[in-house]
C-alpha cells in the first residue's frame, strides 16, 4: 500500500483577480522507506505542495484533489482537527535555513523537550523531567551530536548551520515519523556540510525505514541520495521516474535540459564550452502560459502545447508532454493515434 | 608582458578582544601572492571561513590589507583611492535582490557609477545604459523599472550590467552564481563566457560549486584557513588533487559523479 497517494492534486491562490492556479494537476505517491526527490526551479510550487500535505497553507489557498489519501485515510474527507492530529503524529518536517526557524530566544535543549510528548515517559511525576533529559540527550546523539552538554545549553546563534540542521533534524524525530519533508535543507550551506546532512538522512532512511521527501531546486545535488524523483514546472508535474531513468534517459525536454545544463553531470564537456540552456526565464504567476508552461521556453513546443499534455507511462517512468524525447517510432504512432490505450495502461497502474 | 592584475604578499589580520598587554590576533588571510591575464578566469575555493571573501574584500577596497601590495597592470593600487580602482575592480555579489536599491529605477541605479567616475553628459550616459542592458541580454527599455519587478535571474544581470558598464578589467564574482536556479545559471555561465571573449575580462570566481569551477575557470586556489594549501591548473588538480583540503572538497561533491558513471 501506498504511504502518500495524491493523484491530481490542484491548489489555487485566491486574488483580488480572480483564483489563480498556483499548482495544476499534480500527482505524487511514495511507497514505505522509500526516498523521493522533489525537484523544481523557484516558483515551481514544490514548496506549496508540501505544505499541502502537512496542511499547513493559509485560507487564501484552495486546495483539491482527485485522491489525496495517507496510508488508505481520505485526508480530504477529514476536519481539519482529525488531520492535525492524524498527521502530526506522523509526518515531520524541516526547513531551509535552520537558523532563522529554530527559535533564536531560547535554548536548544528546551526546545528539543518541548517537542517531546508528555506521554512518552511512564512512572512518576517527579522521575520525569529525569527521562526527558535523557530522551533529549538521546535525540542529539541520534543525529550525531556528541557535544550534548554544550548542545543543550547554547542559543541557535552560537552553534553552525550544519549543527542547527542536526538540532532541527531531531526535533523531527521526537515525533517517530513515518515520513520526514525536507524542503531544501542544505541551501546555502558549504558542500562539506551538505554531505553530513545527507548522510544522516541517508541512515535514517535505512535503519528506520523512514521514508523521506527530498525537496531540492537542484537536480544534481540530490542524485546521489534519492531512489525516485518527481519534477515540477512551475507548477505543473512534468515527469517522474527512478533516478536511474530521469538521469540517463529524461524524457520531457525540460528535465534533459536540467541534466544538460549542469557542469557536473557531464564531464565530458570541454571547459569553457557554451552550456545548453533554455531561453527566457521562469513564468511569473501573474501571467502563466496556457497548457504546458514551458511552451515558450521549450524547443520542441508545437501548436499541440497550447492544451495541456495528459500524463503519458512508459513502464514506471510517467511524463508530461505531447513530443517525449527518445521514444521509439512505433510507440509514438500509438500515443498519437489514440490516446484512449495510453490513458487505460495509466489507469492500470 | 604583465600580469593584469598582480597580488603580493596580501595579509589580514583581525585585532581580537583581549587584555591590552597581550592583544590577541586572528589572522584571517597569510600573505599570499597571484598574478591574474586577461580572459583568464581564477578559482577560489575553500570551506567557510577560509578567507575566500576577505580576500575579495580586499581586492576591492572594501577592507585594507594588513599588508601587501596589489598592482594592476603594474601600477600600485593605493589604499584609499578608490576611484582608480572602482574603475578597473568590480564585484557581484551573492544576492542580487539585496545589492539593488529598491528605491531607484534601474537607470538611476546605473547611472550612479557613470555620474561618479566619468565626465559623460546626460544624453551619453543613458545611451551607454542602453548598450549595456542590451549587452547582458535585457530590453533598453527596462531602465525605467525598479527591481521588484524582475525575476532573480534578471536582477543577477543587473547587478553584471552594472559591473561592466564603466569598462572593469576584473570582476570578482563572490558566490554570484549559487543562489541562481539551473536553468538561469546556465544562461549566466554563457553570458559571462561571451563577455569575457568581447571585452577582455578577467574573472576572480569565487565558488564552492566544484562542478561550475571545472567549466569556468583556467586556475584555481584553494584557502584553508587563510593559507592557500593547493593552486594550479584548474584540469591538473581536479585530476589529482594533492592536498587533504582539496581531496575533502571535491569527495564531498563527486559523489553523485561516481555514482551515475
Amino acid at each position: 500500500m501506498n504511504l502518500l497517494d495524491i493523484r491530481n492534486l490542484s491548489i489555487e491562490l485566491e486574488t483580488p483577480n480572480g483564483r489563480v492556479l498556483a499548482v495544476d494537476r499534480v500527482s505524487l505517491s511514495m511507497k514505505e522507506g522509500e526516498v523521493r526527490g522533489l525537484v523544481g526551479e523557484s516558483g515551481s510550487g514544490k514548496s506549496l505542495l508540501a505544505q499541502a500535505i502537512i496542511g499547513v497553507l493559509e485560507d487564501k489557498w484552495h486546495v483539491h484533489a482527485d485522491r489525496f489519501h495517507w496510508r488508505g485515510i481520505d485526508l480530504l474527507r477529514l476536519n481539519i482537527e482529525e488531520r492535525k492530529t492524524l498527521l502530526c503524529k506522523d509526518i515531520a518536517m524541516i526547513f531551509q535555513e535552520p537558523m532563522s526557524c529554530l527559535d533564536p530566544t531560547t535554548t536548544i535543549g528546551e526546545q528539543l523537550s518541548e517537542a517531546l510528548d508528555n506521554k512518552q515517559f511512564s512512572g512518576y511525576f517527579w522521575q520525569k523531567a529525569k527521562k526527558r533529559r535523557a530522551a533529549v540527550i538521546k535525540l542529539l546523539h541520534k543525529v550525531g551530536i556528541k557535544k550534548h552538554d554544550f548542545c543543550i545549553k547554547s542559543y541557535p546563534h552560537q552553534l553552525t548551520e550544519a549543527i542547527c540542521q542536526r538540532v532541527m533534524i531531531a526535533i523531527a524525530l521526537a515525533g517517530q515519523p513515518i515520513l520526514l519533508i525536507a524542503d531544501e535543507p542544505t541551501a546555502a550551506m558549504e558542500s562539506t556540510n551538505q554531505g553530513q546532512i545527507f548522510r544522516l538522512l541517508a541512515s535514517l532512511n535505512q535503519l528506520k525505514n523512514m521514508s523521506i521527501l527530498l525537496i531540492s531546486h537542484d537536480l544534481e545535488n540530490i542524485t546521489h541520495w534519492t531512489n525516485t524523483i518527481t519534477v515540477m514546472y512551475s507548477g505543473q508535474f512534468v515527469e517522474a521516474g527512478t533516478t536511474e531513468q530521469i538521469f540517463s534517459k529524461p524524457l520531457h525536454p525540460y528535465t534533459r535540459a536540467l541534466v544538460d545544463s549542469s557542469p557536473q553531470a557531464n564531464l565530458q564537456l570541454p571547459a569553457k564550452s557554451r552550456l545548453m540552456t533554455l531561453p527566457g526565464s521562469i513564468p511569473i504567476l501573474k501571467h502563466l502560459p496556457i497548457g504546458c508552461r514551458l511552451g515558450p521556453r521549450c524547443p520542441r513546443a508545437q501548436q499541440a502545447c497550447v492544451i495541456a499534455p495528459k500524463v503519458t507511462n512508459f513502464h514506471g517512468h510517467k511524463v508530461s508532454c505531447h513530443f517525449p524525447l527518445r521514444v521509439e517510432p512505433l510507440k509514438k504512432e500509438r500515443s498519437s493515434k489514440g490516446n484512449s490505450k495510453q490513458v487505460t495502461s495509466k489507469e492500470g497502474l | 608582458m604583465t600580469a593584469l592584475l598582480e597580488i603580493r604578499d596580501i595579509a589580514k589580520s583581525f585585532k581580537l578582544k583581549g587584555h591590552w598587554l597581550h592583544k590577541k590576533t586572528f589572522n584571517a588571510l597569510s600573505p599570499l601572492s597571484f598574478t591574474i591575464e586577461s580572459k583568464k578566469t581564477l578559482a577560489i575555493v575553500g570551506e567557510a571561513g577560509s578567507g575566500k571573501s576577505t580576500l575579495a574584500k580586499v581586492l576591492v577596497g572594501a577592507e585594507l590589507p594588513s599588508s601587501g601590495k596589489i598592482y594592476l597592470n603594474g601600477q600600485l593600487l593605493q589604499d584609499k583611492r578608490f576611484k582608480q580602482r572602482c574603475q578597473h575592480i568590480r564585484m557581484i555579489f551573492q544576492d542580487s535582490g539585496t545589492t539593488l536599491n529598491p528605491s531607484l529605477t534601474i537607470e538611476q541605479l546605473l547611472d550612479e557609477p557613470l555620474s561618479l567616475n566619468t565626465d559623460l553628459n546626460q544624453l551619453q550616459r543613458k545611451k551607454l545604459i542602453r548598450t549595456t542592458l542590451q549587452k547582458v541580454g535585457m530590453l533598453g527599455d527596462h531602465m525605467n523599472f525598479y527591481p521588484h519587478m524582475f525575476s532573480g535571474g534578471q536582477k543577477q544581470r543587473i547587478s553584471l550590467a552594472r559591473a561592466i558598464i564603466l569598462q572593469p578589467q576584473v570582476i570578482i564574482l563572490d558566490e554570484a552564481l549559487a543562489s541562481l536556479d539551473p536553468s538561469l545559471r546556465s544562461q549566466m555561465i554563457n553570458l559571462l563566457l561571451d563577455l569575457q571573449q568581447q571585452m577582455g575580462l578577467a574573472y576572480i570566481l569565487i565558488s564552492h560549486n566544484l562542478g561550475i569551477v571545472r567549466h569556468f575557470s583556467d586556475d584555481v586556489l584553494v584557502l584553508s584557513q587563510g593559507e592557500v594549501v593547493e593552486r594550479g591548473k584548474t584540469a591538473e588538480i581536479m585530476k589529482n588533487p594533492q592536498h587533504k583540503v582539496t581531496q575533502k572538497l571535491m569527495m564531498s561533491q563527486n559523489f553523485q559523479l561516481r555514482n551515475r558513471s
